[in-house]
C-alpha cells in the first residue's frame, strides 16, 4: 500500500456515498431494464430520484392514536442503512478503519435491526394491511435467517474469520476457491437469500397493488411525504447493500482498489455500481421468467436455499471441499 | 481448521457429485410424477458426465464405455420406458407425499449429514476422486431411501430406486473407478431387470386399485 492517497477516513465516508447515491439509480436501470423486457418503454432511469425529491416536498400525515415510533422508524432504519456499508467491502480489498467494527454476524444484526424498526413503525400505523405486512416480513425473516447462518458458517469455515473482507480476499487468491463446491453453495444459498430480501418475484411482487401478497411492500402502505422517501430510499440502499455482499464478497470481488491512490479508489464506484446494474439485470430476468410463489409455498423456497447452505458446511466440514 | 482449498479437477468433481446430490432433493419435492422422471434422467446425465470427467483425467479408457453405456441406458431407454407407462395410466399424475416438502427436506438433510458423518469416520482415500465424492454418494443412497419411504406412489418408489442406483454409480467411480467393466456392466443391466419388475408392479398395482398411490395397500382386502 502506497504512503500517499486518500485517508482512509475520506473512503469510508465515500463507501457511504456510493451507496446512498447510487441506490436509486440502481434501482431505476432495473425497472428500466424490466420494463423493456415486458415491451414496455420502462421509466426513466433516473425516476427513483424524481420520486424521491417529490415525496421529500410532499406533507408528512400521521394516523390518529399512533405515536412518535410511527416518525422514528423509518429514520432508524435509515441510520442502520448507511451504518452496513461501513462493516463491507464496497470499494476497497482491505479493511478501512471502522471496518473491523462488525463482522458479517454485526452486519446482519444492524440489517436486522432495519427490518424490526420498520416492522414496528408499519404496527404502529394501526393499519390491518401494513400490520399484515409486518408480521409476514417478521415470519419469513425468521425462517430465513437460518439460511443466513449456515452461509455464515461456510464462509467462517472457509477463511477461519467471519470478515466479509478475507472472504473476498480467498475467493481472489485462486480459481480453484471459485469452483470449490463450499463455496458455489453458500454463493448459491445467498442469492437466494438476497432473491428473497429485496422482495423479488418467486417471493414477492415487488411492483404490485395487490395487499394479499404482500410482505415488504405492504409494511410502508401507510406513510407518506419525508418518512415515506425515507423508507423507499432504504429499501434501495437495502438492495444495493445486499448486492454488494453478494458481488463483492461471494461472486465478483474484482475491480476493487487496492490501494489509497485517488484514481483507483474513484473508479471502483462505476465499478460496483456497473457491476450492481448487471447483476440487477439478472434478477430482472428472473423477476420475468417465473411467477410469484403461494405465500404458504415460500417455506418450500426457503428450505431450498437452507438445502444450500447446509450442504455447503457439509461439504466443506466432513470433505474439505 | 481451514483446510487449503482442492485442486481445480477436484473441486469440479466434487461440484458435479453435489449436483447428482441436489437433483435427489430435487425429486423429493417434485410435485409432478413425469418431472420427478426427467430428473432422473438428469441427474443420470449428470452420473455419466463424471464418468467421462474421470476417464479423461485419469486415463481409464473402460469408463467411456462405461458412459456410454450408462447414457443409452439412463438416459434414453429407462426413463422413456417409465414415461411411457405413465403415459398409459392416465390416473391422477401428482404424486403424494406424507409430509410437506419442507418437512421432508428437513429429514432428507438430517439423513444426509448423518450419511456424511459415518463415512467421515471411515478416513477413505481414494485416487481417482476425492473423498467427499463418497460421501456425497452415500448422502445420495440415504435420501432417496428417503424419497421411497415418504412418497407414496409406485412411481416415486421406482424412481427412488433407480437413483439409488445412481448413488451407488457414483460411490464406484470414487472407490473403485478400476472396476472390470463387465462388472459395471452387468449392474447396469441388472438395472434393466429392476425397469422390468417395477413396471410389471406398476400396471399390476394400477389395474388392481386403479391408482398409483400405495395408500389402498393398507386396508388389507382387495
Amino acid at each position: 500500500m502506497s504512503e500517499a492517497g486518500l485517508a482512509p477516513p475520506a473512503i469510508q465516508a465515500l463507501q457511504d456515498l456510493t451507496i446512498l447515491v447510487g441506490a436509486p439509480l440502481v434501482s431505476g436501470v432495473i425497472a428500466h431494464v424490466e420494463g423493456r423486457i415486458q415491451g414496455r418503454r420502462g421509466p426513466r432511469i433516473l425516476q427513483p430520484y424524481y420520486d424521491l425529491a417529490k415525496l421529500f416536498r410532499k406533507e408528512t400525515i400521521v394516523p390518529e392514536d399512533s405515536s412518535w415510533v410511527f416518525l422514528v422508524g423509518p429514520i432508524v432504519a435509515f441510520g442502520c442503512y448507511l451504518i452496513v456499508p461501513l462493516l463491507i467491502p464496497v470499494l476497497t480489498t482491505y479493511g478501512l478503519p471502522l471496518g473491523y467494527m462488525g463482522d458479517i454476524l454485526g452486519g446482519g444484526f444492524v440489517l436486522a435491526l432495519a427490518g424490526f424498526a420498520v416492522s414496528i413503525t408499519s404496527a404502529e400505523s394501526g393499519a390491518p394491511y401494513a400490520q399484515l405486512g409486518a408480521s409476514r416480513a417478521m415470519t419469513f425473516g425468521a425462517l430465513i435467517e437460518p439460511t443466513i447462518l449456515f452461509v455464515v458458517f461456510a464462509v467462517a469455515i472457509i477463511t477461519a474469520t467471519d470478515l466479509p473482507y478475507a472472504l473476498a480476499a480467498t475467493v481472489r487468491s485462486s480459481a480453484s476457491e471459485i469452483v470449490r463446491p463450499a463455496h458455489i453453495l453458500a454463493a448459491i444459498a445467498f442469492f437466494l437469500v438476497v432473491l428473497a430480501d429485496t422482495g423479488r418475484i418467486p417471493v414477492e411482487t415487488h411492483s404490485g397493488t395487490l395487499e394479499f401478497g404482500m410482505i415488504d411492500e405492504g409494511r410502508v402502505l401507510e406513510h407518506s411525504g419525508a418518512p415515506y422517501a425515507l423508507l423507499k430510499w432504504g429499501s434501495a440502499m437495502k438492495q444495493l447493500i445486499l448486492y454488494t455482499i453478494l458481488i463483492d464478497v461471494f461472486v465478483a470481488p474484482w475491480g476493487l482498489a487496492g490501494d489509497r491512490q485517488p484514481g483507483a479508489v474513484v473508479l471502483a464506484i462505476p465499478a460496483l455500481i456497473g457491476k450492481a446494474c448487471l447483476l440487477g439485470c439478472v434478477f430482472a430476468v428472473i423477476d420475468n421468467s417465473f411467477s410469484k410463489l403461494r405465500l404458504f409455498k415460500i417455506t418450500e423456497f426457503l428450505a431450498a436455499a437452507f438445502l444450500l447452505a447446509a450442504l455447503a458446511v457439509l461439504v466443506y466440514y466432513l470433505g474439505g471441499g | 481448521m481451514a483446510h487449503p482449498a482442492p485442486s481445480t479437477f477436484t473441486g469440479a468433481a466434487d461440484v458435479i457429485a453435489v449436483l447428482v446430490l441436489l437433483s435427489e432433493f430435487a425429486m423429493l419435492r417434485a410435485p409432478l410424477l413425469r418431472s420427478q422422471v426427467r430428473l432422473y434422467a438428469f441427474q443420470s446425465l449428470v452420473v455419466t458426465v463424471l464418468a467421462i470427467v474421470v476417464a479423461a483425467t485419469r486415463h481409464i479408457d473402460e469408463l467411456y464405455v462405461l458412459a456410454a453405456v450408462s447414457f443409452v441406458l439412463k438416459v434414453v431407454v429407462v426413463p422413456r420406458i417409465v414415461l411411457r407407462l405413465l403415459s398409459r395410466a392416465e390416473v391422477s399424475l401428482a404424486g403424494s407425499s406424507a409430509y410437506g416438502v419442507a418437512t421432508m427436506t428437513l429429514i432428507a438433510i438430517a439423513v444426509s449429514i448423518f450419511g456424511f458423518f459415518s463415512i467421515g469416520a471411515l478416513h477413505l482415500h481414494s485416487t481417482a476422486l476425492p473423498s467427499t465424492a463418497l460421501a456425497i454418494s452415500v448422502a445420495v443412497v440415504l435420501v432417496s431411501f428417503v424419497l421411497i419411504i415418504l412418497r407414496s406412489d409406485v412411481v416415486s418408489q421406482a424412481v427412488g430406486f433407480f437413483s439409488l442406483e445412481n448413488g451407488v454409480s457414483v460411490a464406484s467411480l470414487v472407490v473403485a473407478s478400476g472396476l472390470p467393466l463387465i462388472v459395471d456392466v452387468a449392474f447396469l443391466f441388472d438395472l434393466l431387470v429392476a425397469v422390468v419388475v417395477f413396471g410389471v408392479l406398476m400396471r399390476v398395482h394400477q389395474g388392481r386399485t386403479n391408482t398409483l398411490s400405495t395408500d389402498p395397500l393398507d386396508q388389507l382386502k382387495g
